[in-house]
């Protein structure tokens, strides 16, 4: 097995553009209780496949709230969300749930389950697909699935802790563990929500650099929520931004530069 | 709000040592020592009676040495009988705790209203004393170590089932929202989120359980439920306080041992993995 994470430190290569859609939101507006302005309103925009997206804000400007409303985590209150195509506004129950397995999840905290080990943990990616008692706990795990909980180990550079206590893993070793869950859910898009926030520059950098080269490698869409306006220029391929609770900002992210973006955190 | 002092060189002011209590904590103050003096009258308090006692104390345990080992055959084999009925108990309670809790816990709970349903029915369990419940099993099904057992696993589902819905209140919400957000069951999430978080709470709860029980059990004896509590009671009765202090030793020894096992047995736990 042939692992992504290093060399870690090269300009990453950005995809052309995709004419199919991975994910469209058209018209989203979310009002928390007992306020009355919108966390955002009108939102519209629209991911291609296997492109990279960049999601810059203040703190405050709903950025999180908006990812978590693209997969209904956060019930939005009017607008229509499309994953691959398929309407997601109007599902309930199990059929909300078999669409959102098809979306991988990266929180800013890693969310693992702290006392397993990282091959359980990433072996919980297939829940997404499969329920029930051989997908709890690597010992019990079908071997296809235990090889390919693996395989996502060693594309994260991990392999040789399967057996580590996550909390026993640093911060940016338990965000990699994260994403190879993520990947085994060999989902069709990949949000992450402030992936690095809670490590330092270098871990972040790692993370990111991970991020970039799995979604290139693997033609997955990616969607991500960033602090750093030198991740989402580099990173992504295209940047939106939130302001004062409108999408003021959607453009490639090569005419874009850190100055132009440091306006979003005034 | 109480004034500030000066402090010698009279510069800067430094707050004081003790504030003065309000009225309402100063009456409730009052209120509580008067009803615990009142107590001391009610719960029979008597140091006259006590000084008079103490030749008696001293005769009986005079008696009690040295221990007497006639029966030691016997009590063994009741004190077997004690741990195996707190062991089995305690496994047995242990095990329907858990859907007791899952039912009982704010994030496991399929509905309000189980919930609640759940959570009285485990408050019953606990809030009656173990020994009513043993009189209770007396009657039910007989004298001997199956009334006992009976008792244990009620007063166990009591204890486990509000400890283990409460150690899984308090697991971290992060891994199940991470787990909803690519849409896993809920009994996937109890099962991979829920119950390994809560699980070093679950294993000491249990543990904790098993001391009890084992405790517990040999008082259950007096009362008929199987045990070395009958030997105990039966030697009192009959003055052989000798043999009487062999039964405790035994059951200081018992107890001794279960706490020292479990807590080793919790420490080799904690530091597991799957």
């Amino acid at each position: 097995m042939t692992s992504l994470a290093s060399p870690l430190l090269q300009q990453p290569v950005f995809s052309e553009p995709s004419t199919v859609s991975s994910l469209q939101v058209q018209g989203l507006t979310k009002r928390f209780q007992g306020t009355t302005a919108p966390v955002f309103r009108n939102v519209c925009f629209n991911i291609y496949k296997g492109q990279s997206v960049a999601l810059i804000g203040a703190n405050g400007a709903g950025k999180s709230t908006l990812l978590r409303c693209c997969v209904r985590l956060i019930e939005p209150d009017e607008g229509n969300i499309l994953l691959s195509g398929e309407t997601l506004s109007s599902k309930r129950g199990r059929e909300l749930k078999r669409a959102r397995n098809r979306v991988g999840f990266v929180f800013q905290k890693h969310c693992l389950v702290p006392r397993l080990s990282a091959l359980t943990n990433v072996l919980h990616g297939n829940l997404a697909h499969r329920s029930g008692p051989r997908n709890w706990s690597q010992c019990w795990a079908r071997q296809a699935d235990r090889d390919r909980a693996l395989h996502y180990l060693d594309l994260v550079g991990l392999a040789d802790l399967w057996h580590k206590r996550c909390d026993q893993l640093s911060g940016g070793q338990a965000q990699r563990v994260a994403i190879a869950r993520a990947l085994m859910q060999e989902p069709s898009i990949l949000f992450a929500d402030e992936p690095t926030a809670s490590l330092d520059p270098k871990s972040g950098q790692v993370i990111m650099e991970l991020f970039a080269r799995l979604s290139r490698a693997q033609n997955l869409t990616l969607f991500f929520v960033s602090h750093h306006v030198d991740h989402a220029l580099h990173y992504a391929d295209r940047i939106i931004g939130l302001r004062d609770s409108e999408l003021q900002l959607d453009a490639a992210s090569g005419t874009e530069n850190t100055v132009s973006l440091r306006g979003f955190y005034a | 709000m109480p004034e500030a002092q000066l402090s010698n060189d009279g510069k800067a002011p430094f707050p004081p040592r003790f504030q003065r209590p309000g009225w309402l904590s100063t009456a409730l103050f009052a209120l509580f020592l008067g009803f615990f003096l009142w107590s001391l009258a009610g719960a029979g308090m008597s140091i006259r009676e006590l000084v008079n006692g103490l030749p008696n104390i001293a005769t009986i345990a005079g008696e009690m040495f040295p221990p007497s080992t006639d029966r030691a055959g016997p009590i063994m084999a009741a004190i077997l009988v004690t741990f195996q009925m707190a062991l089995v108990g305690t496994v047995i309670g242990v095990i329907l705790s858990i859907p007791m809790a899952l039912l009982a816990g704010r994030n496991t709970s399929p509905h309000p209203l189980v919930r609640h349903v759940a959570r009285s029915i485990i408050s019953f369990l606990r809030t009656v004393p173990d020994l009513a419940w043993a009189l209770f099993f007396v009657v039910s099904v007989g004298l001997g170590p199956f009334a006992g057992t009976l008792t244990i696993i009620v007063d166990t589902i009591g204890f486990c089932g509000r400890f283990f819905a409460e150690a899984m209140e308090e697991v971290d919400p992060g891994p199940s929202e991470a787990l909803d957000s690519i849409g896993t069951s809920p009994l996937d999430r109890i099962a991979v989120v829920q119950i390994p978080g809560a699980l070093p709470s679950m294993i000491n709860t249990s543990l904790f359980s098993l001391e009890k029980a084992v405790r517990s059990s040999v008082v259950l004896g007096l009362v008929g439920a199987g045990g070395i509590g009958a030997e105990l009671a039966a030697s009192m009765e009959m003055f052989r306080y000798d043999q009487a202090a062999y039964i405790i030793l035994m059951i200081f020894i018992l107890v001794y041992a279960v706490e020292h096992l479990s807590s080793r047995l919790r420490e080799r736990l904690m530091h597991q993995s799957q």
